[in-house]
């Protein structure tokens, strides 16, 4: 039971994080009418991934190994393109907000609906098809395809991700409340560490498939101390894809990443002259990390 | 940003599509494939597979885990790190197909119960059934032949290198009679690899080099050096090596190996290089063992041509899928040839070794160059069909 369960969490925490800081950014610039965007660009990569899954589990053909190890690295990268460019745009908008220029938003903000959409989906569909295999196995065991009938897995697994989704409404919650300056700050840096796990996660699925080198060059392996099959492993690699052993590759492909573009961030994001203060509440006591 | 998400979709289509394979492990597609999948039953501290072996193309594995940690399943190529296929994520009371092509030749299952760790693992050999691997780009098969001989290359290095070092303090040590046993069959994973280890032109003279092919001034050093101290010659004409001299053959020796061992971590075959490489191995045979030049004092010349054959088969069967696609009457009459000569090999054997070749006769002798030369025609062509 725990085992699934865990896996269902570990699946859905980071994109349920994303889409909350999607959702509570849009809330807070006045931009409600993307909402939809957003809720089509989950359905629509659910219903892809779980199409997906049930073709290549039910149907007369099946994905070689490598190529979904190149989906998911490739979808990985992807990805990352996007929440970066997310990150900066929420930067820009931040400026544009301490300008008082409120009026200038949505010209300053090019992105538009394709966008959103794109990101909600990336965000979602990037592990769901791993995912949607995951719940269809989960399933056949539900309908006893081999062996007994067993609900337990299935039901972990939903939980799993029914729990994600409750911590990404709390996470909205929690960050909503949160002054502007604030809010763009603590989210955006940690986008940017969100992003460097999926790009150094997306490494280690094209070592594994064989499209790059050094999958067996460990730069740290505490897998004896935190097994990868703990709760706080399970959350961490979620959340920031970081796991209890990584390659070399994988750690420097995270540093190259992480740094440069979290010094740019911050720079960006410096509150300038007279820090601007958005008519909402204090900010709460609990900071998010 | 308009543009993009069309070219994401396409893209994840066109992997999509082009990753395809046949499904359903239950039915057999074709006639030469077994029944259903294998299965594999992952639990806390055991990972039982069906079977040790499969023949080669399509294989499902069908992973069942009775345990109670999340576990993972892995196929492994014969180095024991390359991952041929994996599938991840299988909860207890789950079961997960692995479906993979895979080509003749030795593996590892595994699985890994919490994830974590080198795995439970066993052998895995697929047999040849036969059937074509499906048939992918020319450069993907050339890539797989590149990969296949990178790790068998591997392999035989790390061979060497232990036996060597083995070789070497047994020479070093004085106990002469362990080191004759010894020698021969250290030299196998020279042998094998010889095209490769010649194309490093500064190793090869101080590792290979025979007595007769000295330069003037040239010092003498390497495995025939250690032979003839090893088997020296009987009318006493040979001053034996003192115990610093030989520290010192068998220093070097094991150093230049190391130094072998070290640049074929990552090198990178193409089709002609395999080709030619084995090619190049029958030639050695023809020039040097066939004629009992190349173990002039330790005549354990078979061995060597043994080894030599060894690889010149593995280079042939990387080229396989690409040649039985190009050219399948000369991969047929490749494949005979090697029997042929296998067999003639084969009369000589001796225990776990080989007669020596002065207990070879006139006729023996003629018969495996005769053999050799037979196959050195159909394989010199292998190059030239496989690129064409």
């Amino acid at each position: 039971m725990l085992g699934n369960y865990l896996i269902g969490l570990r699946e859905g925490l980071e994109a349920a994080l994303v889409v909350a800081i999607l959702i509570a950014y849009l809330v807070k610039s006045d931009r409600r009418h993307l909402l939809p965007a957003v809720w089509a660009g989950i359905g629509v990569a659910v219903a892809l991934s779980l199409g997906f899954g049930a073709l290549l589990t039910f149907g007369p053909q099946g994905l070689t190994f490598q190529a979904q190890e190149l989906i998911g690295g490739s979808l990985s990268i992807i990805a990352v393109c996007f929440v970066t460019y997310m990150v900066f745009w929420m930067a820009r908008t931040a400026r544009g907000m301490s300008g008082e220029l409120r009026h200038q938003l949505d010209r300053a903000a090019e992105g538009g609906k394709a966008s959103v959409v794109v990101l909600a989906m990336l965000a979602v569909g990037r592990e769901g098809l791993e995912t949607a295999l995951f719940i269809w196995a989960a399933s056949r065991a539900a309908a006893g395809v081999s062996g007994e009938s067993t609900l337990v897995p299935l039901g972990g697994a939903l939980l799993g991700i029914l729990t994600a989704v409750v911590l990404g409404w709390l996470f909205y919650r929690g960050t909503v409340r949160l002054n502007l300056a604030v809010f763009f700050r603590w989210t955006g840096a940690f986008l940017v560490l969100v992003a460097a796990g999926v790009l150094s996660y997306g490494v280690h699925d094209l070592q594994e498939a064989g499209v790059l080198p050094g999958l067996n060059t460990l730069a740290f392996d505490f897998s004896d101390t935190v097994a990868p099959g703990t709760v706080l492993a399970t959350v961490v690699k979620g959340i920031l894809n970081l796991a209890p052993s990584m390659t070399v590759l994988e750690v420097a492909t995270w540093v190259l990443y992480a740094v440069p573009v979290m010094v740019i961030f911050l720079r960006a994001t410096r509150p300038s002259g007279p820090p601007h203060r958005a008519p909402t509440g204090q900010a709460p006591a609990t900071r998010p990390t | 940003m308009r543009r993009v998400l069309p070219t994401v979709l396409v893209g994840a289509l066109a992997i999509t599509v082009a990753g395809c394979q046949s499904n359903s492990p239950e039915e057999s597609t074709e006639s030469g494939e077994a029944g259903g999948p294998l299965s594999v039953v992952s639990t806390d501290d055991q990972c039982e597979v069906s079977t040790t072996e499969a023949p080669s193309g399509r294989i499902a594995f069908s992973v069942k885990n009775e345990g109670s940690q999340v576990t993972e399943f892995y196929l492994l190529g014969d180095d024991g790190l390359r991952i041929i296929g994996e599938v991840e994520n299988i909860g207890p009371g789950l079961t997960r197909d692995l479906v993979l092509q895979a080509a003749p030749g030795d593996y590892f299952t595994a699985c890994k119960p919490g994830m974590v760790g080198e795995g439970i693992r066993a052998a895995f050999t697929v047999s040849d059934s036969g059937a074509d691997l499906v048939a992918g780009e020319d450069a993907e098969l050339v890539e797989q032949a590149n990969v296949q001989y990178g790790s068998y290359v591997k392999d035989q290095t790390e061979q060497l290198l232990t036996e060597t070092q083995e070789f070497a303090e047994l020479y070093t040590a004085g106990d002469d009679d362990a080191a004759r046993a010894l020698y021969p069959e250290a030299r196998v994973h020279w042998e094998r690899i010889e095209t490769v280890a010649e194309a490093f032109g500064d190793l090869d003279p101080r590792m290979d080099l025979r007595e007769a092919d000295l330069e003037p001034d040239q010092e003498w050093t390497g495995w025939h050096a250690i032979e003839k101290d090893l088997w020296p010659p009987v009318d006493g004409s040979y001053e034996a090596k003192t115990d610093e001299e030989r520290t010192a053959l068998a220093d070097q020796l094991v150093a230049d190996t190391q130094e072998l061992y070290d640049r074929t971590r990552d090198q990178d075959y193409t089709a002609d290089q395999i080709g030619n490489g084995a090619k190049g191995l029958l030639d050695e045979v023809a020039t040097g063992k066939v004629t009992g030049e190349e173990e002039y004092w330790s005549h354990t010349d078979l061995w060597d041509f043994q080894a030599n054959v060894d690889g010149a088969r593995v280079g042939w069967e990387g080229l396989r899928p690409l040649l039985q696609q190009k050219d399948p009457e000369l991969d047929a009459e490749v494949e005979t040839r090697f029997e042929e000569l296998q067999a003639l090999l084969d009369e000589q054997r001796d225990g776990e070794g080989f007669v020596l070749y002065t207990d070879l006769s006139t006729e023996e002798v003629k018969a495996l160059s005769d053999a050799v030369n037979a196959l050195s025609e159909p394989l010199s062509q292998v190059t030239a069909a496989v690129l064409s």
